[in-house]
């Protein structure tokens, strides 16, 4: 076992299947006795009514017990940080409450940003507990804010080199070394077949290669219809036999789309694409993160 | 005047749906409508006329509607110059638009999008247009967007911004001794936590800012009363089948507790054609006729539950089909406004 445990990053615009995909791969190592914990970018309350983890304990105690979900709140972890620097409990309880701490926290650029890489540093290190009872995680994934958000986090260590004078100026270019090396961190952008989706991606992964010196693992296309593996013989057939099927001639609009898509995505990235259906229906959310898993197989093989 | 808004998560459409509902306006009655979007795909962006960084375009209509469509682009940064060079105290706006602390904090004042939204539409109220159509943020923090602009007022309006902002200039010059015993204590342990650079910059900051933020936090509060008023303001929610259940709950409790009606949620993105009792050729064809049918199958049980667990009350909810190919121009437009009802 490795002294610290590897960050997996799933990234992207909103709405591309980010946390499912963090929770499917995460159950899938969890359910092969790997310790993982999942650090999302929601907080808990929202997340349980996003994708759940409803039922895994009944059904798979072993597993349940290998999977942590966490959320940080930075308002929390900033807080702790007073708390450790005045520990007379008084002294820090006057300045959260103070204005002066609370009109400062709000308005210095990235400062939540930048306790939020810290902490996940830590906890990749082994150096800080996600709580108490959490054991050393082998892998740790983190479901990132999206897009724009992501890139202004990981900026957040290195603009603070520019502002800070402090104890935190000197944490800022540890931060900034870590999370610019990826034999510590693997990056796997996620689009969906989609004008502005594949657009971010490709502009969001420039960004990682060029500024942060993070070159993507694979690249995940997410909720491709089964024409996505079909030859350009076998599409000329289906387009013969859909003049007389509406639905058919629907599905093959929006596959030819989905692999015009597709090629402006790979040509824009240019790294391994890990293809992933639109799961057709399912009866509980774990059923999906199965489904979904299923899929995963070579990402589970570049960890 | 009318104010609809737009909240949704990413992903759903939603900046589709609310160009739609402006252009349906136009179409039907003659006045000026307006959409206000945020971040429109390119395709979008060039079939709503959306080239200038702040000024509003009118979109040209083939036939012309009976009213007129304008749409607008929220851009933060430039909305926040343009607020800044329009009420900054004379000789200030440069010393703000030049301060370091500003050029970050657009991106990094959590909910400054939000605010910049409500001092759009303060600014479009007065430039008469009769409908106003809001896409908000693609998040389900959208909603603080109605909490955000009082929040703020609440900060600057603080005797101790105040107190800095006003005597801060005095106070570089003397010392912290001017804040009083109590004060500086605790200044003094923030600095020794941030470090004393950012600190006097996010002072001199606010030194400079508050008058113009006193400014905002009052044309926010009259912005707020017209988003709270329901014959003005109609709140909409945009949502895929996938997440309709959970996206209704989400934003029908999260308005309730703010005391606002929810009118309609369009679930957006519903596959349109029964493809039951379709068959196919063997492999291929009938593999993805099955599958087809599974997500079409999948989509009506959504909206058939979303229905169940809103039935009796006062929401509409309306399937939007998903169309065969991007919305690229204004004849989707136009396709996803004959669907709104």
């Amino acid at each position: 076992m490795s002294v610290q445990s590897k960050i997996v990053v799933f990234c992207g615009k909103g709405g591309v299947g980010k946390t499912t995909l963090s929770l499917a791969l995460a159950l899938k190592h969890a359910r092969a006795g790997r310790k993982v914990v999942v650090v999302t970018s929601h907080p808990i309350p929202e997340l349980a009514v996003s994708v759940s983890l409803e039922g895994l304990a009944a059904s798979d105690p072993a597993a349940a017990a290998n999977l942590f979900v966490v959320h940080f709140d930075p308002r929390d972890l900033l807080a702790e940080l007073v708390r450790k620097n005045f520990p007379v409990e008084w002294v820090a309880k006057a300045v959260l409450d103070s204005h002066i701490y609370k009109s400062l926290i709000e308005v210095a650029p990235g400062l939540k940003e930048f306790y939020f890489l810290a902490r996940l540093q830590q906890l990749a290190e082994r150096k800080a507990k996600a709580h108490a009872a959490a054991p050393d995680f082998d892998l740790l994934f983190w479901d990132a804010p999206s897009m724009g958000h992501f890139l202004s986090t990981l900026h957040s260590a290195r603009s603070f080199e520019t502002f800070l004078s402090g104890p935190l100026a000197v944490a800022g270019a540890d931060l900034a070394h870590f999370f610019s090396n990826t034999s510590r961190i693997t990056v796997f952008p996620v689009a969906t077949l989609e004008e502005m989706a594949v657009a971010e991606t490709v502009e969001m992964c420039r960004a990682l290669e060029k500024d942060y010196n993070l070159a993507s693992a694979a690249v995940i296309m997410n909720m491709v219809s089964p024409l996505s593996k079909a030859t350009d013989k076998q599409m000329a057939e289906l387009r013969a036999s859909a003049s007389s099927s509406a639905v058919l001639r629907f599905a093959l609009e929006r596959a030819e789309l989905e692999r015009k898509r597709a090629a402006e995505l790979l040509i824009g990235v240019s790294t391994r694409p890990v293809a992933v259906e639109r799961v057709k229906g399912w009866r509980s959310d774990l059923d999906l993160l199965e489904e979904v898993g299923k899929s995963l197989q070579p990402l589970s093989e570049m960890l | 005047m009318k104010i609809v808004v737009y909240l949704g998560t990413g992903g759903v459409g939603k900046t589709s749906v609310a160009a739609a509902t402006a252009l349906s306006r136009a179409r039907r009655q003659a006045d000026k409508s307006l959409v206000l979007t945020i971040d429109p795909a390119l395709r979008l962006r060039t079939a709503l006329n959306l080239r200038e960084r702040t000024l509003e375009q009118v979109v040209p209509l083939v036939p012309p509607g009976k009213g007129e469509l304008w749409a607008a682009l929220l851009d933060v940064r430039a909305t926040l110059d343009d607020a800044v060079n329009m009420y900054a105290k004379k000789g200030q706006a440069d010393r703000i638009l030049n301060h370091p602390i500003y050029a970050q904090i657009a991106d990094s004042l959590v909910g400054m999008q939000e605010l910049m939204a409500v001092e759009r539409i303060d600014q479009l109220s007065r430039r008469g247009f009769e409908y106003i159509v809001v896409d908000t943020a693609p998040s389900r923090h959208a909603i603080e967007f109605l909490d955000k602009p009082m929040a703020f007022a609440d900060l600057v309006g603080s005797g101790w911004v105040k107190l800095v902002g006003r005597t801060y200039q005095f106070v570089a010059r003397t010392g912290m001794m001017s804040l009083g015993r109590k004060s500086m204590d605790l200044y003094a342990r923030v600095e020794s936590l941030l470090g004393a650079n950012l600190v006097q910059q996010v002072l001199d900051f606010y030194s400079i800012f508050v008058s113009i933020a006193e400014g905002y936090a009052r044309r926010a509060e009259k912005t707020v009363a017209l988003l709270k008023d329901p014959a003005i303001t109609e709140f909409r929610v945009v949502t895929t089948p996938q997440k309709a259940l959970r996206d209704a709950r989400f934003f029908f409790s999260a308005l309730k507790e703010r005391g606002f009606p929810l009118g309609t949620v369009y679930v957006n993105r519903v596959w349109p054609h029964d493809a039951s009792g379709a068959g196919g050729a063997p492999g291929l064809e009938s593999d993805v006729l099955a599958w087809y049918a599974g997500v079409r199958q999948s989509h009506l049980h959504a909206i058939e539950e979303l229905r169940k667990e809103y039935s009796g009350q006062p929401v509409s909810i309306l399937p939007l089909a998903e169309l065969d190919r991007d919305v690229d121009g204004l004849d989707a437009l136009e396709r996803i406004a004959s669907q709104l009802g």
